[in-house]
């Protein structure tokens, strides 16, 4: 792969650090192929003549680039009732325990982060709405984020492939979709409605903090992206957004435990999640 | 109504709830409009009326207990429409000021779908 590589070794260990303090994410050496492309993406896209003319494009974040290499550089690809073992836990057990503690009438919140193109938040929305039955007496608030705000804008439209809705069976694709073409369907308003798109690094405390306190939080297959004290962070966070007693699920490869001391582990019949207790921990 | 379905209107804030109610609904032959508040609700009944209203109560703009009490107050036909309202409020004071106000029958939250298919199919005359 020698004649491949666009980046000295230097000039990879000094964008990947770039990168790392900016998001939070560690491209390692594994990834480097992947990660050269993107910069290569971008470089013809700038019209950039060499690295250090675009990386010092991305150092001043001239146009926007540190966001858009972040954009072309994350992974986007999930697909509705992803490890919907999860979402049966989330309205058998989950929801059950929140409104057992949760003071009457209060919103119910749930978090999607990352959200990518809201495969996963539009899936909680109609999960609730085929396996709830007290699903008309709750007040749910579904917020979804994501870093990459070319997929928060996707994710908005509501427009989805065939891959997309390969777990979905006809009847509800049917019911909850419309056609938008040969080989894309767009989701119902009322459920484009239900959920709230918003910009987030789950990394940067200034911008989980303003989405208040959740109930649940989704938070799938992030952390593997991730190196430890990117990670620790990120479990701060998530543990600091989470309601006392709230939960979080995190993708079937990841373990909370080895993460952080921080939260419970809690073992239901259909998935294993982790909670905030509902009395602070010291030490 | 050229179809000959019956229209019903539901009154609620939560998309969620208007989505899972029209659903069940539309199953069961029936038109479904929605609106998102009182306001909302009053503006369409005068632009098309409805066989029967399904009235959430705790709405912004205007809620539903000063809803039903407007359209009471409308001339007929619009005024006889009936209501059934459904809320997470189950006090007695709370069902007291909703059939005050024009609700023809009152259910406490959730409903599922054979009691909501059974009130809507009852204010449209189905046979029971």
């Amino acid at each position: 792969m020698a004649e491949s590589e666009l980046l000295d070794a230097e000039e990879y260990r000094r964008l990947c650090d770039y990168l790392y303090r900016r998001t939070g994410m560690a491209f390692t050496e594994a990834r480097r192929y992947f990660v050269e492309r993107r910069v290569e993406d971008r470089m013809i896209a700038t019209g950039s003549s060499s690295f250090a003319s675009y990386f010092a494009r991305l150092r001043v974040n001239m146009e926007g680039e540190v966001e858009k290499l972040i954009n072309a550089a994350t992974v986007n690809e999930t697909y509705f009732y992803r490890e919907d073992h999860q979402f049966t836990c989330l309205t058998s057990n989950m929801l059950q325990e929140r409104l057992r503690v949760k003071p009457p009438g209060e919103v119910l919140r749930i978090w999607s982060v990352p959200c990518s193109t809201g495969e996963e938040p539009y899936s909680i929305a109609i999960w609730l709405l085929e396996n709830w039955p007290e699903v008309d007496a709750h007040d749910v608030e579904i917020v979804a984020s994501d870093i990459d705000t070319n997929v928060l804008n996707a994710a908005r439209s509501g427009i989805f492939g065939k891959r997309a809705l390969m777990r979905l069976s006809a009847g509800l694709t049917g019911k909850y979709f419309t056609r938008a073409g040969p080989e894309h369907w767009q989701i119902l308003d009322e459920l484009r409605q239900s959920v709230r798109f918003t910009a987030a690094n789950i990394v940067a405390q200034t911008e989980t903090r303003p989405h208040g306190l959740f109930d649940v939080i989704f938070c799938r297959n992030l952390l593997i992206y991730f190196d430890d004290t990117s990670r620790r962070i990120a479990a701060e966070n998530l543990y600091e957004s989470l309601a006392p007693g709230g939960y979080v699920c995190l993708g079937h490869a990841e373990s909370m435990s080895r993460i952080s001391p921080l939260f419970e582990v809690c073992r239901f019949a259909d998935a294993i999640v982790y909670r905030r207790p509902l009395e602070a921990k010291h030490g | 109504m050229a179809d000959g379905k019956m229209r019903v209107l539901i009154v609620d804030d939560a998309n969620l709830v208007r989505l899972y109610y029209r659903q069940i609904l539309e199953e069961e032959g029936f038109e479904v409009e929605e609106a998102l508040n009182g306001l909302e609700a009053l503006e369409r009944l005068l632009v098309s009326p409805a066989d029967a209203l399904i009235v959430d109560i705790n709405m912004p703009q205007m809620d539903g207990i000063t809803f039903l009490g407007a359209l009471r107050r409308q001339a007929l036909p619009l005024s006889a429409i009936p209501a059934l309202v459904t809320s997470t409020e189950s006090s007695a004071d709370d069902v007291a000021a909703a059939r005050a106000a024009g609700a023809n029958f009152y259910h406490v939250k959730p409903i599922g779908r054979e009691v909501l298919a059974r009130y809507m199919a009852m204010f449209c005359g189905a046979p029971q």
